[in-house]
């Protein structure tokens, strides 16, 4: 029984981990349907950059965030109106194929910038151990799991809530009509992308703290956030963190109970059975729509 | 048709000529890469140009096909001229299992879940230690009898002999599809998915028949790949040997048979190019595919001129190129239609 709840503990952590650093694929692939593959080198740069900050240069974690988040809005902003508005509205093909060409190239630069060695952002956040009845948990962890509560919730008032929210979600539904009623849907795409590279970034340096950062994770941080985004349904952050918690619950679980060796395997075989049983994801309403 | 014919004769023909002129093991070794690239790349067109669809997990057929003729030929002794036709039959059946389930979906789905099939045989690869050495790999894949005490010259020239071979052999089979009718069928429902449905074209039935078939070759690459390299791990299910023949397809122009050909030359004279770049030929490489993605939408075969192919008297209007087809479609397709392929028909 201890067994079971330090596993479900682990999972939860895990899943934390994984809904967050899904977070800004939930707004890039799952409302504006750009397939982006460069995602996880986002999360990269992310972490890098705040190792960068917190210990090459000493600076104060908090501001280094700000920093962080900054410049990951530029960079996003950047790549939305540089590259990958040339390639709107032909369908997924060109725009998968960009972002692949852009990781390729972020992932190895960065390999020759940073070297290979694993770097870990400086965190205030402590590690020392808690104790919840038989749970064991790490200060850190704990916070992070707050950390990604907060910054989900903050994302989801921001798109149901605001005007700039109904904007960018009357963009992803037609993006003529919105043009007809003045939105500009230009900058909305910019914006969304934008929006969508500084999660990536600020889950990167979030979660530089506690696990570490390498300069070629990218691609499996990209392919995981793909698995919770389709787990949990496209553009939902509830469903992004009920993909991500169903992704880390049972990997820690089969992890614990089974073998440690197909634990990366499973959150492939669960997208294939999700898309068989239900082929826009679990928590999807958007069946109606092609 | 002719022009595509002449154009696959004429390099079938300098391929068989080239040894005459260069003959040395380095440039043997480009010679077979290339034939091996022409496969993979003529392999990964098919679906990407005829089906319309973007399979990144299509190294799933590569690695089961190397792995299969590796596992052949190490543990059963059997001969290469068994082992990689048998590859390309393990791949197809695979191909069968595959398109089967991932044909269902489209677009994005489709491409995630390509990609989780890969990465889940590779986790197999790796785990299943006791078939196929885990993390090792199969090494010691057998030459053929008749060169193995040959010196590396002798060697090369009968792999490149075997590839060009095997890549006449994938470019046939190509070609004999785009023509056949199921081929027609498949470039009508490309250029308009509704009306080929509404004429009972039934894609899931097609897609299925071209998966098959794009499996058999990718799987005879790897085969071929086994033997040459004489050494098949877990890599060979992973992204970077995806990349390759992403670039190979889009930069030659997909769905015409000639620009996957031209496609492999590039590549893979491009990659030796870079090799003087050191850690910096990456970062290129990335820079490239975004160039190509940009500047050059349809591949070297649309910019060189006109697409010489069976449907090019098709009326050209601004409705032309995907991006347009793609914005007409979602009101033609309601989801409840193309949901399955049984719904489809």
């Amino acid at each position: 029984m201890d067994l079971l709840l330090q596993l479900v503990a682990n999972g939860l952590v895990l899943g934390a981990f994984y809904a967050l650093s899904a977070l800004g694929l939930t707004l890039v692939f799952g409302l504006m349907r750009v397939v982006n593959f460069a995602h996880g080198e986002l999360y990269v740069i992310g972490g890098l950059f705040g190792w960068a900050l917190t210990v090459v240069f000493g600076w104060n974690y908090f501001l280094a965030l700000v920093v962080v988040v900054i410049a990951l809005g530029i960079l996003g902003y950047l790549i939305d109106q540089v590259l990958v508005a040339r390639v709107r509205g032909q369908g997924e093909e060109p725009t998968i194929l960009l972002t692949i060409g852009l990781s390729i190239f972020i992932a190895n630069t960065a390999l020759l910038i940073v070297g290979t060695t694993p770097v870990t952002v400086a965190s205030p956040f402590a590690s020392k151990p808690l104790f919840l009845g038989p749970v064991v948990i790490t200060q850190a962890r704990l916070v992070l799991v707050v950390i990604c509560a907060v910054l989900i919730g903050a994302a989801n008032l921001l798109i149901q809530k605001t005007t700039l929210g109904r904007a960018m979600r009357a963009t992803f539904q037609d993006p003529m009509a919105a043009q007809l009623v003045g939105i500009r849907t230009p900058r909305i795409y910019g914006f969304t992308f934008a929006l969508g590279a500084t999660l990536a970034g600020a889950a990167g340096m979030l979660l530089g703290s506690i696990y570490v950062v390498e300069a070629s994770t990218g691609g499996i941080i990209s392919l995981k956030a793909f698995v919770v985004v389709i787990l949990g349904g496209m553009g939902s952050f509830a469903g992004a963190v009920a993909g991500g918690l169903i992704l880390g619950l049972t990997e820690a679980l089969w992890g614990g109970y089974v073998s440690t060796g197909y634990v990366d395997a499973i959150g492939f075989a669960l997208v294939i059975v999700t898309l068989l049983v239900r082929p826009y994801g679990l928590f999807s309403r958007r069946a109606e729509r092609a | 048709m002719t022009f595509e014919r002449n154009f696959l004769l004429a390099a079938v023909a300098l391929g068989a000529l080239i040894p005459l002129v260069a003959f040395n093991e380095y440039a043997l070794h480009i010679g077979i890469m290339i034939m091996f690239s022409v496969m993979l790349a003529t392999s990964l067109n098919l679906i990407v140009g005829y089906v319309g669809e973007f399979p990144l997990g299509h190294t799933a057929f590569f690695g089961i096909g190397a792995y299969s003729a590796a596992l052949l030929s190490v543990r059963l002794g059997l001969p290469i001229y068994t082992t990689i036709p048998l590859a390309a039959v393990v791949a197809a059946i695979a191909g069968l299992g595959i398109g089967a389930v991932t044909l269902r979906l489209r677009g994005p789905f489709f491409v995630i879940v390509t990609l989780c099939f890969a990465e889940v045989l590779r986790l197999v690869a790796n785990n299943w230690i006791d078939l196929t050495n885990g993390p090792m790999g199969v090494s010691g894949i057998a030459k053929p009898a008749s060169i193995a005490g040959a010196t590396g010259v002798q060697q090369k020239l009968w792999f490149y002999y075997a590839g060009l071979l095997l890549a006449a052999i994938s470019l046939l089979i190509s070609y004999r599809f785009v023509y056949s009718n199921i081929g027609r069928a498949a470039v009508a429902l490309r250029e308009n998915r509704f009306v080929a449905q509404s004429i009972g074209i039934w894609p899931f039935y097609l897609g299925l028949v071209t998966f098959v078939l794009a499996a058999a070759v990718g799987g005879l690459a790897g085969g071929f790949y086994a033997h040459y390299i004489s050494y098949v791990g877990p890599e060979v299910f992973g992204f970077s040997f995806m990349i390759t023949m992403i670039i190979m397809v889009l930069a030659g122009g997909k769905g015409t048979l000639a620009g996957p050909v031209i496609g492999a030359v590039l590549v893979v004279f491009l990659e030796e190019f870079l090799r003087d770049f050191k850690d910096l030929r990456f970062s290129i490489f990335g820079l490239i595919v975004v160039g190509v993605v940009i500047f050059l939408p349809r591949g070297l075969m649309g910019f060189i001129g006109r697409r010489h192919e069976s449907y090019e008297r098709r009326p050209r209007g601004p409705a032309e190129g995907g991006a347009k087809r793609d914005r007409v479609a979602p009101a033609l397709k309601p989801a409840g239609l193309n949901r399955g392929g049984a719904a489809d028909a």
